[in-house]
């Protein structure tokens, strides 16, 4: 029986070919989607979920009060991980965490003897080893950084360090990294960190050693600096816990502080450590979503791609009924039951979706390089258990509900009508057969104008105007011995003929500057919480990025003492509704400030921000070093400060990066989906036109005979087109009624996550319809034009 | 007794006015009989073998093979029952145009319990009496259409069935080919005891059997 369902199978695929390979593409191009993105999706959940006690490991996160929002942040009081354990019965281990990125630089430099290296330092406690687990090749699990001049290296780095001797413990290691500077002993190795943790680094150091070099800020319920992570008995009452703590950081301040600014501490609560990564944000202290969002976007993209695919398999294969009465017909009366031709169905449509699994994994292993780097990730195509099962499964579920429809319906008729050749169609199968078709055509559609209006936000958002000029700036981190003086370093490039200005600053544009609430002025609202962003900026700050003074001037060594002045943004001075502002005085943290000028507002943070009010205040020697090469000279002036920079920080690389290419990594995940849908909204349109190309053949291939009839009768040729494509271009007019006002919910709720954003054109939604329409027709028009041309002779002739 | 009619009748309404297709039908069949049905285009000789050979539903009466009654029978059992003892033959043949001579014949075997080298052997039984084994790996098309009904009867008695039922069988073929196919026929019924029900419009072929029914409209009628 096989053999012969295979028989006809195959001779049936010879018969119609162009079936066959609609079938084919649709189908396989359907499954490597799904496989790419489950692979995608397999690898997100993965992250940060390896360890052992995941189930039971938290951390602490903060919801502070910040204007009349809340913020939400994951520091915590320096003291906070101890004391939560000594108080909180629930929590078997607590540890405080400095992870690299707390310091300005988030490198700091490792060495031994003349070897160094940039390194990342994260600064634990000894429950550390015990809530995550890290494995430790070297050193005792129990006793590691139980002295605060301890440390544990990654294997990378010991060997980078060492390269001569596995015997390492007890030797000692320097240490530069702002107040964490000093003399270490390494006591244990730890295997190194795995891609698949958002926690990364190469060195830790026992949290002690910071805590008491930074006593006076990490000692105060009223500062937070560390993260906290906590692993919960087992089987405690996440609820409960978070009723405890909830107040926790609040009472502390209180018993020690009294009422004073309580209304700027925040509240605890507890999110599962590897649940952060995928819900990872908060609006106003409540849980609104992250990557998970994208998870389920693209979860959703690849059913509908699959949904698309199997709607062509459905569709072809009850068209294409009328070619396969006889076999049905002679089949029930030789004896075959419904159950067994619909077995046979089902299987054909299961070697169907077997071959596209083998193309599909094909495509995928060609395409998976490519998507890794669209993606940013390094996927493997390594066929574990897991992956093949639900790879399998997929498949098979695949087949068998593109099957199953087709299966039911050849199944069901009659003998002794369908060997007269009369197919029974009732209404119902021909609206179903369109309704699949608009299904199909409305998610092609919805996914092409998303795409489309995507990318017109993306290219807005690279191109806007900032504010400030970002071309062929660099920023270069003071590290090592810049730290101390970047000054001179600066004094000394600005003598390199390409280089055209060159300034400290202790932030970065796009969006790690402080925020405060301590500015106080005339007239100020004395309940008001406006939290102003702070940035620390050096002379020539302004002209290298030509931030565009509004009034008065900026800061000048030949006015005298700069400490003492402060310079505003537009929205800040409208914030504060000072009218001539210049020569004002406000206060900063209880320090009198003199405003010196007024700068037009710039973005110093995402697209997704509004700008908001903005202090500057001067300082020397800031973490950042800006500088402005003259375009053209890049290459050159670029090795030659990295020639000035080796006379500082010998045995170091010279790292540098374009705040261009920091500006446009803010956009990364957007350019991804981008990117993504893209690729994902083409499959499915293609896949669509596909389907209905192969529709259409099968259609006017039934009309054939009615196509003769009304070109005997004088019908001229094109009336004939317009007749048979008008019935397709129904379906697809009704697909972009239904696809184009879904879209336009999608695309303004995407677009809501900026605050600056394209204006919504009409003319966007027509090109997209358009497209849509113009595609399809070529599709119908192939199979119409052609029927409608042939000589009507041979279409009567037949019967 | 093979099968027994009574009182068959079958209709359809079409705008609240009943056509009577089947009329009355009092059959009885014993094994071995060669039955021609005669009549004109529409006076319901297929209709009838189509009933005989449950293909096909009738309204009213009573219908008997081998004792069991059709009307009362779920699909499944009809199925059962047809398969296992009535072998049919089309007009046009109904072969499988993707299937070769050999897979053709094969097919009904497939529905039914036999191992694949039972299979074998019934199948190139049937090509060895038929005189067709040089052909067995041809498709339909390439055969003349008095061998593509010989293929069709070998693939209506392939499951040994008791009863055949042939609609208008040598109604494509030319006078000779209808002859061959009559003495075939008639060989097998008389060596084999395969019982025959056929329609036709000629009496050249009607007279091959036993016994001629003339129908019109629906109703026996004296010939």
């Amino acid at each position: 029986m096989i053999k012969h369902n295979l028989l006809l199978f195959f001779r049936n695929i010879k018969k119609y070919k162009v079936t066959f390979f609609i079938n084919l593409i649709g189908l396989s191009t359907g499954l490597a989607s799904v496989i790419l993105i489950y692979l995608w999706v397999n690898d997100e959940l993965k992250i940060n979920a390896f360890h052992e006690n995941d189930s039971h490991i938290y951390q602490v996160m903060q919801n502070l009060p910040e204007g009349d929002d809340i913020d939400t942040i994951i520091e915590t009081p320096g003291l906070l991980a101890r004391s939560l354990k000594s108080d909180i019965p629930e929590i078997k281990y607590a540890s405080n965490v400095i992870a690299p990125n707390w310091f300005e630089n988030e490198k700091g430099i490792i060495s031994h003897e003349d070897t160094y290296f940039k390194a990342r330092g994260q600064f634990v406690e000894k429950d550390y080893l015990k809530i995550f687990s890290w494995e430790i090749i070297q050193g005792d699990k129990n006793t590691v950084l139980t002295d605060k001049n301890t440390v544990l290296l990654s294997e990378a780095f010991a060997k980078k360090l060492f390269p001569d001797t596995t015997d390492i413990i007890g030797k000692t290691i320097d240490w530069v990294q702002e107040s964490s500077s000093g003399k270490y002993v390494v006591n244990g190795v730890f295997k190194d960190v795995s891609n698949n943790s958002t926690a990364q680094f190469d060195v830790l150091f026992n949290y002690e050693s910071i805590l008491e070099a930074n006593a006076s800020n990490f000692k105060k319920w009223s500062n937070s600096n560390p993260e906290t992570f906590v692993l919960l008995q087992e089987g405690s009452n996440i609820k409960q816990v978070n009723a405890k703590i909830k107040n926790y950081r609040r009472e502390k301040y209180q018993s020690l502080r009294g009422t004073k600014y309580l209304h700027y501490i925040g509240t605890l609560f507890l999110q599962k450590y590897s649940d952060r990564y995928l819900y990872n944000v908060y609006e106003n202290g409540v849980q609104t979503g992250g990557r998970i969002e994208y998870i389920f976007l693209f979860s959703i993209i690849a059913i509908f791609l699959l949904v698309i695919a199997c709607i062509n398999f459905m569709n072809l294969s009850t068209a294409k009924a009328t070619t396969r009465l006889k076999e049905i017909g002679v089949k029930k009366v030789i004896g075959a039951h419904r159950k067994s031709l619909i077995k046979q169905f089902l299987f054909e449509s299961l070697i169907m979706i077997s071959f596209s699994l083998c193309v599909a994994f094909l495509t995928v292993i060609l395409i998976l390089p490519e998507f890794n780097h669209i993606t940013g990730k390094s996927i493997s195509l390594s066929l574990s258990l897991e992956v093949v099962l639900i790879i399998l499964g997929i498949t098979l579920v695949t087949g068998f509900i593109a099957g199953s429809y087709p299966a039911l319906y050849l199944s069901r008729f009659r003998p002794i009508r369908i060997l007269k050749g009369k197919l029974d169609t009732s209404i119902g199968e021909t609206w179903a057969r369109k309704g699949l078709v608009i299904i199909q055509f409305s998610i092609s559609l919805i996914l092409i104008v998303s795409v489309f209006i995507i990318h017109q936000q993306i290219n807005f958002v690279q191109n806007k105007n900032l504010g400030y000029n970002k071309d062929n700036v660099i920023a270069i981190s003071s590290e090592g011995n810049l730290y101390e003086s970047n000054a001179s370093f600066i004094s000394e490039i600005k003598n390199i003929p390409g280089v055209l200005k060159a300034t400290s600053f202790g932030h970065d544009l796009v969006g790690d500057a402080g925020g405060t609430g301590g500015v106080n002025w005339e007239g100020k609202d004395p309940n008001a919480n406006i939290q102003f962003s702070n940035l620390e900026i050096d002379f020539d700050w302004f002209e290298l990025l030509e931030i565009e003074v509004l009034q008065g001037r900026v800061f000048s060594d030949e006015y005298g003492n700069n400490e003492d002045k402060i310079i505003f943004n537009e929205a800040a001075i409208a914030i504060m509704g000072l009218k001539e502002p210049i020569g004002k005085t406000v206060k900063v943290w209880g320090k009198d400030r003199q405003i010196i000028g007024v700068v037009k507002d710039f973005h110093f943070e995402s697209l997704h921000e509004r700008v908001k009010p903005c202090m500057m205040q001067y300082y020397a020697d800031l973490s950042n070093v800006l500088v402005k090469i003259k375009s053209g000279t890049e290459n050159k002036t670029l090795s030659k400060i990295g020639a000035v920079y080796k006379e500082f920080n010998p045995g170091l690389t010279f790292e540098y990066k374009f705040i261009d290419d920091d500006y446009q990594s803010l956009y990364t995940a957007e350019k991804r989906v981008a990117t993504l849908s893209k690729y994902f909204a083409s499959i499915a349109f293609i896949v669509s036109c596909l389907g209905l190309f192969g529709l259409a053949a099968f259609t006017v291939e039934k009309k054939r005979k009615e196509i003769g009839i009304r070109k005997t009768l004088g019908q001229g040729t094109q009336q004939i087109v317009m007749l048979l494509s008008g019935e397709f271009m129904k379906l697809v007019f009704t697909a972009i009624a239904i696809g184009l006002p879904i879209g336009y919910l999608i695309i303004t709720n995407w677009l809501s996550r900026f605050e600056y954003t394209i204006d919504l054109q009409i003319s966007y939604f027509l090109i997209a319809g358009f497209t849509v329409l113009a595609l399809a027709c070529i599709a119908v028009g192939f199979q119409t034009v052609n029927a409608a041309s042939r000589n009507p002779i041979d279409a009567l002739r037949e019967e | 007794m093979l099968l027994e009619l009574s009182e068959i009748f079958k209709w359809v309404t079409t705008g609240g006015n009943r056509t009577y297709l089947l009329k009355g039908i009092n059959i009885e069949v014993q094994e071995g009989e060669f039955i021609s049905l005669m009549g004109p285009s529409g006076s319901g000789k297929s209709t009838l073998l189509n009933v005989i050979g449950m293909l096909d539903h009738f309204d009213e009466g009573v219908y008997h093979f081998l004792d069991e009654p059709v009307q009362n029978l779920k699909e499944k059992h009809r199925i059962e029952l047809y398969k296992k003892y009535i072998g049919f033959v089309f007009q046009s043949y109904h072969l499988m145009d993707d299937l070769t001579v050999y897979e053709n014949i094969e097919m009904p075997l497939l529905y039914q319990k036999y191992s694949s080298s039972e299979r074998k052997a019934l199948v190139a039984d049937m090509l060895d009496r038929f005189n067709i084994v040089g052909k067995k790996n041809l498709f339909p098309t390439q055969l003349s259409g008095g061998q593509q009904q010989l293929v069709g009867i070998a693939r209506a008695l392939i499951s040994k069935p008791k009863l055949i039922l042939a609609d208008e069988p040598t109604g494509n073929l030319n006078s000779k080919q209808s002859e061959e196919i009559m003495q075939l026929f008639k060989k097998l019924n008389e060596e084999d005891g395969v019982t025959i029900i056929q329609a036709t419009h000629s009496e050249a072929n009607a007279s091959y059997g036993s016994r001629t029914i003339h129908l019109l409209d629906g109703r026996m009628v004296k010939g």
